[in-house]
């Protein structure tokens, strides 16, 4: 398996959900996703026809050295792994595309307070915080859900893997929608505290360990 | 504004409930201070991270592209720019990420696997089209190549081998091996089911046991044989039900409760728990489409059979007896 094939199968999943924190609709969301693959499958390839027209016996470039942004970064600081520079570099560009696409769309007037929560939080992220997607892998986001008691783990459940409404929720779990609302929100706090964002440093030194040889 | 109002207004918000006006005082709040601010990221990012996205996989998402890909052609928007590099990122995940248990351990031999809950297809160097359904793996041989043409199948696969009669296609399974020269057939060997079948389509197949017993089957025959008691039957091939896999539905033609329960599990990548001793005389017919889902699936059995059922933890259901 290439590079390319090996990063997307890693991050697709996580960069659909980040790129869907700030654009809500799915297909815009996967759209803008996929732009950003795009552009990196296209620099490979551009990257891989210079280099062989230059360098006739040279192993065949890879992602990392494609993308100049990370290979400028990575002269810089060389202990630090390739991969870590090319994930940030992706989330980068996911938040990029979709600034740029909360910008650009004409602001129908209904909408204009959802959209300025959405770049409010955007700026939020553009400012260097982590957001939960992009520190931790998902199965640790969904073993933490797992690990909430049985009340919390119910409600996050049904309104976000079966997409259920809080009205809904309340009628199947016959409680009142307020009951549903500061439960969901009792529920979301509970997690975030499961979910304490320090894995950082381990996570890096697991992936220095693992770090790509090729 | 007190402070379980605010929670409930952030928990409506997330769930697109929030209407214009009300979405303007959360919008006020959140400008009140930094804390609010923070408190609000905090608890969105923590529901984005919570997100479904139920199966994870891949080879899901390729199949989502594939149908995005295929909306957009239908609704006949100018796409094609932006579909050809969809189509060249489809391609190199067909071709590569399918193949991803490959490189790592021996570099020869390329296996291929499903995972619960989707379907997969492929096509091998000689042509040949395959098709995987959920929970299934292929393997090539070490030294696959045109001129030697043979695969192992756990799970189920439909076949449309590409003719040539000089060099078999053969397919082999922990029961049994099925060889061909260009046809269209279905195996399927799942190792839980207590009966195998292979049902031929197009052309001719020839079958032969692990016991050494052969069978030269026909179109439109299929050959059963019973995991545990070795027992075979010859029957007639029902086309559509063997075919509706490939096509993206889910039909079953009279078979045990016990069966249906395990395609279902398969096909939904879910668990579903029952008291064996209440259903196992029980035998099904029907057809979904794959757009339903569980729960409908679910609900629609609740109507024709005495069941209710209840949901146990993630991706797991109880079924329950309840006599009319």
């Amino acid at each position: 398996m290439s590079d390319f094939d090996r990063i997307f199968k890693k991050y697709h999943t996580s960069l659909f959900l980040y790129a869907q924190k700030f654009v809500r609709d799915e297909g815009i969301a996967l759209d803008l996703v996929q732009d950003v693959f795009t552009a990196v499958w296209e620099k490979k390839i551009a990257n891989k026809r210079a280099q062989s027209r230059k360098i006739a016996n040279k192993r065949a470039s890879n992602l990392f050295e494609a993308l100049p942004g990370v290979s400028d970064l990575r002269e810089a600081k060389k202990l630090v792994p390739d991969e870590e520079y090319l994930k940030a570099y992706l989330f980068q560009s996911v938040r990029n595309c979709c600034m740029n696409h909360l910008k650009h769309e004409k602001v129908v007037q209904k909408h204009r307070e959802q959209q300025i929560l959405s770049l409010t939080e955007l700026q939020y992220y553009q400012s260097g915080e982590k957001s939960l997607i992009e520190k931790e892998n998902l199965d640790q986001i969904w073993q933490a859900i797992n690990s909430l008691s049985d009340i919390h783990r119910e409600i996050i459940e049904l309104s976000r893997f079966e997409g259920l409404k809080n009205k809904e929720i309340a009628e199947r779990l016959k409680i009142p929608l307020r009951t549903v609302e500061t439960r969901l929100f009792r529920a979301l706090s509970a997690l975030r505290t499961k979910l304490p964002g320090k894995t950082f440093i381990a996570l890096f030194l697991f992936k220095f360990d693992k770090m790509i040889i090729r | 504004m007190g402070i379980t109002d605010q929670e409930r207004m952030i928990a409506r918000y997330l769930n697109g409930e929030l209407t214009g006006e009300d979405t303007a005082g959360l919008l006020r709040w959140i400008n009140e201070s930094a804390a609010n601010r923070k408190l609000f990221v905090e608890i969105k990012d923590t529901w984005d991270a919570a997100s479904k996205n139920k199966d994870r996989q891949d080879e899901q998402l390729l199949l989502f592209y594939k149908t995005q890909a295929e909306k957009k052609r239908k609704a006949g928007l100018p796409v094609w720019t932006a579909l050809s590099s969809a189509a060249m990122l489809i391609l190199a995940l067909l071709f590569g990420v399918l193949r991803q248990e490959t490189s790592s351990l021996t570099s020869q031999i390329e296996s291929f696997t499903v995972p619960m809950g989707s379907r997969s297809n492929l096509i091998l160097a000689d042509g040949t089209k395959v098709n995987l359904n959920s929970g299934s793996s292929l393997v090539l041989d070490d030294q696959f190549s045109p001129q030697n043409r043979i695969v192992r199948l756990t799970g189920e696969g439909y076949f449309e081998v590409t003719a040539d009669s000089r060099h078999p296609f053969t397919v082999k399974t922990d029961k049994f091996d099925v060889t061909v020269t260009g046809t269209k057939f279905n195996v399927s060997s799942y190792a839980d089911d207590r009966n195998n079948s292979a049902a031929l389509l197009e052309g001719k197949i020839r079958l032969r046991l692990d016991n050494q017993q052969e069978f030269v089957l026909e179109p439109g025959q299929k050959l059963s044989i019973d995991r545990l008691t070795r027992n075979t039957a010859l029957e007639v091939a029902d086309r559509v039900s063997e075919m509706a896999w490939v096509n993206g539905e889910f039909v079953f033609k009279e078979i045990p409760f016990p069966d249906l329960i395990r395609r279902l599990e398969r096909w939904y990548d879910v668990k579903l728990v029952y008291p064996r001793e209440a259903f196992d005389s029980m035998v099904y017919s029907g057809k979904f489409k794959n757009q339903e889902t569980i729960w409908q699936v679910l609900d629609a059995l609740k109507l024709t059979t005495p069941i209710d059922y209840r949901k146990r933890s993630f991706r797991e259901f109880e079924l329950i007896y309840r006599p009319m």
